[in-house]
């Protein structure tokens, strides 16, 4: 049974793709998305397209949440396309539309970095809704350990990326009270010029300051009290690569790249 | 030394760099195993630097502290001592550094370099300890405060600790949650954990084995629950409020009532069960059951009224994401109504209480009336003019202030004077007029108006003085309506007892307030009307004495209501006839003294 509870972008349920191990689907995931940029023909974009198709049927999340997701760059799509749609000027005339004529390799180009963009999309999203927070900072955590031979925080680098993670709601719900209290004494932010309207920002600005401030000092004490100190640190969740759950994946991401770089050198 | 003792301070001074005073000023006091010590004192006393003592996140200045044989001072042992000491603190929101509950309990073992599938069972049975493995993979930013401040307790339990120190973990918690962690921490001391807790209610003090009371930076009292509530004088000098049933108790001894002076709540119903009652009649009941209420819906003369309103936080915007407008049809789904058919008036001048667990729509109600957001269906009413004319907008701010929860938050101004001015001079008056204003405010509040105070940072200031300069700079704008949410929420007895004169003060002066508490004895003690609010709707609505007497659906009841119900349980029903909903009420009905209208009334 599908358990579902609102966890920011997290879509709790049980399929093959929630639980494989979050490396293997942050890798794949990744890989799949570079693949997309050398979709370049109908038959590569439609492998491609089956790929992720196939997966977001596998791991049984509703389409429109994940369309939900992908919706606010839907603006950026269409403006890309447009773009290209008017402004590549090669190949036969399509159409003429006074001024603007359509040419036939730019009617192509449109479709081609739309549908490429929407797969790369679709595809972080399913990745961002069948992953927890926590999960995607261990496996970021665990696939870059090498760097911290040259010195680079990687342990704390995730740690941050997760407390940034739980803390944007608080903050935002914070943002949203200091602004309804400032406005019930009269702060006004409408029609102002940018110079009085940066001034009338200061009563909403130095509280969450404040605020984000506090919450650090408070978070440190209590991180301190629960012994962290950086290092020597265990995992509650080990990572660990299963045959059963993560084979068939990986097997597949192989054979999906593989007969997506045979269509690319076959042309 | 004596091997029961697992913590032991001797002589401990600190203080902050740049205080004038000392925080702790020569304590001395120890902790035995399986104790459960509750520390009081008023703000600012130094309960909160004692509990960072106790397990090394602060080191004295002065003295020594030895937890388990070891010396705090000494850096190296601090991991030993906090893996024995777990801490909870007041902001549960505070103490997560992941968003799924599980995982964050988990923070504390993994630190510890516990094995993977130890610390798998060691979450279970923390979850499981606080009656949260329900929720064990929901995001801390979708439950209650209470909720959260359980799983901040899994967290420190996790840690399997031999000691629990608690620093006012219910500080900002509803009724509700307040019982939760309650039981909680009594569950934990009978499976043998020591427990301190830091609290600023003294109910929670009755039921520890011993209870020290702090006054600046120094011991001032120590012993029983029952030892230390005795000296009445005492206790109250420092700041304690009695806890309720030794109010009643010396109330009723004082009226010539043969009762022991106990909290202890079923001695003093037997007491008062078997002492045959006076045979006095209810007469107090039918005085006191007023019958003003009879125009109480949107009379012309309403200073504030809802006609039918109902809003839905899906068709305005996701209080946690940014609106998209392709996004509101996704986010339908979210749910019911906030606030749902709620109709109800405010008369002019008086106090209305809006009461109801937490998600029940208090807080939209209040944003509604206050003009902050727009109704879905329905018409919010401020003294004549509507929420949704915005051509009246400015008129209506100068009609209703709006004083939001911990409003010492909102403060930003460089000086004290700036941040009670801010609203004034938005009101467009004259910079004369600002000032007398800004003087008027704090004088209400209690503050000195001195230069010295005026011209210094809000931020320099302590929590209560804070948020009294936030509410002065409410007062300073003159608005004929208040609507407050929750003003005395994390403040101690004396915080809490300044707000109370201040909210009768301004009833005095004919402001009408509209008051949103989760505590029914205020609002029983403070109200002329309650509102009471379940899933967006109004579930009762009338004088103290009407809702209390019929509504099922409220969060819990006063205390003197719940005491009256006990006797009448033990066999003494006579006092409940008089429905007595505070102290002054309980004791008329108990010893049939003519009514004495306390200063509420």
């Amino acid at each position: 049974m599908a358990l579902r509870v609102s966890i920011g972008q997290y879509y709790s349920a049980d399929s093959p793709i929630h639980r494989l191990d979050p490396r293997v689907k942050l890798v794949g995931s990744l890989a799949f998305m570079v693949s997309c940029f050398f979709t370049a023909t109908p038959a590569t974009l439609a492998l491609a397209a089956a790929a992720v198709t196939a997966a977001i049927a596998a791991a049984r999340v509703p389409f429109g949440r994940l369309l939900a997701q992908v919706r606010p760059i839907a603006f950026f799509l269409v403006f890309t396309s447009l773009f290209n749609l008017f402004f590549v000027r090669t190949g036969p005339v399509t159409l003429h539309l006074g001024i603007l004529s359509i040419h036939r390799d730019g009617l192509w180009a449109a479709v081609l970095y739309s549908t490429r963009f929407f797969l790369l999309l679709l595809a972080g999203g399913l990745l961002m809704l069948t992953t927890t927070p926590t999960a995607l900072c261990d496996a970021f955590e665990c696939l870059l350990k090498p760097l911290e031979r040259f010195g680079v925080p990687v342990t704390q680098a995730a740690l941050t990326m997760s407390i940034a993670v739980r803390f944007v709601p608080t903050l935002a719900t914070e943002a949203d009270n200091v602004v309804v209290a400032q406005i019930a004494r009269g702060a006004d932010l409408e029609g102002k010029s940018a110079l009085a309207y940066a001034r009338a920002c200061v009563p909403l600005v130095v509280p969450l300051f404040a605020s984000a401030l506090r919450h650090a000092d408070n978070l440190g004490r209590a991180m301190d009290a629960r012994c962290y100190t950086g290092h020597g640190r265990t995992h509650y969740h080990v990572l660990k690569l299963n045959a059963r759950r993560d084979a068939p994946f990986i097997a597949l991401t192989l054979a999906y790249l593989a007969v997506l770089i045979a269509l690319r050198l076959m042309l | 030394m004596n091997e029961d003792i697992l913590i032991s301070l001797d002589n401990v001074r600190f203080s902050y760099p740049g205080a004038a005073a000392e925080a702790l000023a020569g304590v001395s006091l120890s902790i035995h195993a399986g104790e459960h010590v509750c520390i009081l004192g008023g703000n600012g006393s130094g309960k909160s630097t004692l509990a960072q003592m106790l397990n090394a996140l602060l080191v004295p200045s002065a003295g020594t502290v030895r937890v388990l044989g070891l010396d705090s001072a000494a850096s190296e042992d601090a991991p030993a001592i906090r893996r024995q000491v777990a801490m909870v603190f007041q902001h549960p929101e505070d103490q997560m550094v992941t968003s799924i509950s599980a995982d964050d309990v988990a923070f504390g073992p993994e630190n510890l370099g516990v094995s993977a599938p130890q610390i798998a069972a060691r979450v279970d049975n923390a979850l499981e300890a606080v009656g949260m493995a329900r929720l064990a993979h929901a995001d801390p930013a979708d439950l209650s405060g209470g909720q959260k401040q359980r799983i901040a307790i899994a967290g420190a339990l996790a840690m399997e600790p031999r000691i629990l120190v608690l620093d006012e973990p219910c500080a900002m918690l509803d009724a509700e949650g307040h019982r939760a962690i309650q039981g909680i921490i009594h569950s934990l001391a009978r499976r043998g954990i020591t427990i301190v807790h830091i609290t600023h209610f003294m109910d929670d003090a009755l039921e520890a084995d011993r209870v020290i009371v702090m006054e600046r930076g120094r011991v001032a009292l120590e012993g029983t629950p029952e030892q230390v509530f005795q000296q009445q004088e005492t206790a109250q000098q420092l700041g304690l409020e009695l806890p309720f049933r030794l109010q009643l108790a010396d109330r009723l001894r004082a009226a010539g009532r043969d009762v022991p002076l106990t909290a202890d709540t079923d001695e003093l119903v037997r007491a008062l069960a078997s002492t045959c009652s006076h045979g006095q009649n209810g007469a107090p009941a039918a005085e006191h059951v007023e019958t003003g209420v009879a125009e109480a819906h949107a009379g012309p003369g309403a200073a504030l009224a809802f006609d039918r309103v109902s809003f839905s936080y899906a068709s305005a915007r996701s209080a946690r994401k940014k609106p998209h407008f392709w996004q509101r049809r996704a986010s339908k789904e979210v749910g019911p109504l906030a606030v749902d058919d709620l109709s109800f008036a405010v008369r002019p001048g008086t106090l209305t209480a809006l009461v109801g667990r937490t998600g029940s729509g208090k807080s939209t109600t209040v944003e509604l009336a206050c003009a902050l957001k727009a109704p879905s269906s329905g018409h919010v009413v401020v003294d004549g003019i509507g929420t949704g004319d915005l051509s009246r907008r400015r008129a209506l701010r100068s009609r209703v202030g709006y004083v939001s929860q911990l409003p010492e938050r909102q403060l930003f101004a460089e000086t004290v004077f700036d941040d009670v001015a801010f609203g004034p001079r938005n009101l467009g008056l004259s910079e004369e007029e600002v000032r007398t204003r800004v003087e008027e405010g704090l004088t209400a509040v209690g503050l000195p108006v001195t230069d010295e105070l005026l011209t210094r940072s809000p931020f320099a200031l302590s929590g209560g003085q804070q948020r009294s300069v936030a509410l002065a700079g409410i007062l300073a704008m003159r608005q004929p309506i208040l609507v407050l949410d929750e003003p005395m929420a994390g403040l101690d007895p004396a915080g809490r007892r300044t707000v109370r004169k201040l909210l009768l003060d301004l009833k005095r002066r004919g402001t009408t307030l509209l008051l949103v508490t989760h505590s029914m004895d205020d609002a029983a003690e403070l109200a002329d009307h309650i509102v009471a609010l379940e899933d967006g709707r109004k579930v009762a609505d009338g004088t103290p004495h009407e809702v209390f007497a019929t509504a099922e659906h409220l969060p819990g009841v006063p205390a003197a209501l719940a005491f009256a119900r006990a006797l009448a349980a033990a066999g003494n029903p006579e006092p409940l006839t008089a429905l007595p909903l505070t102290l002054d009420e309980l004791v008329c009905a108990l010893t049939g003294e003519e009514a004495r209208h306390g200063a509420a009334r």
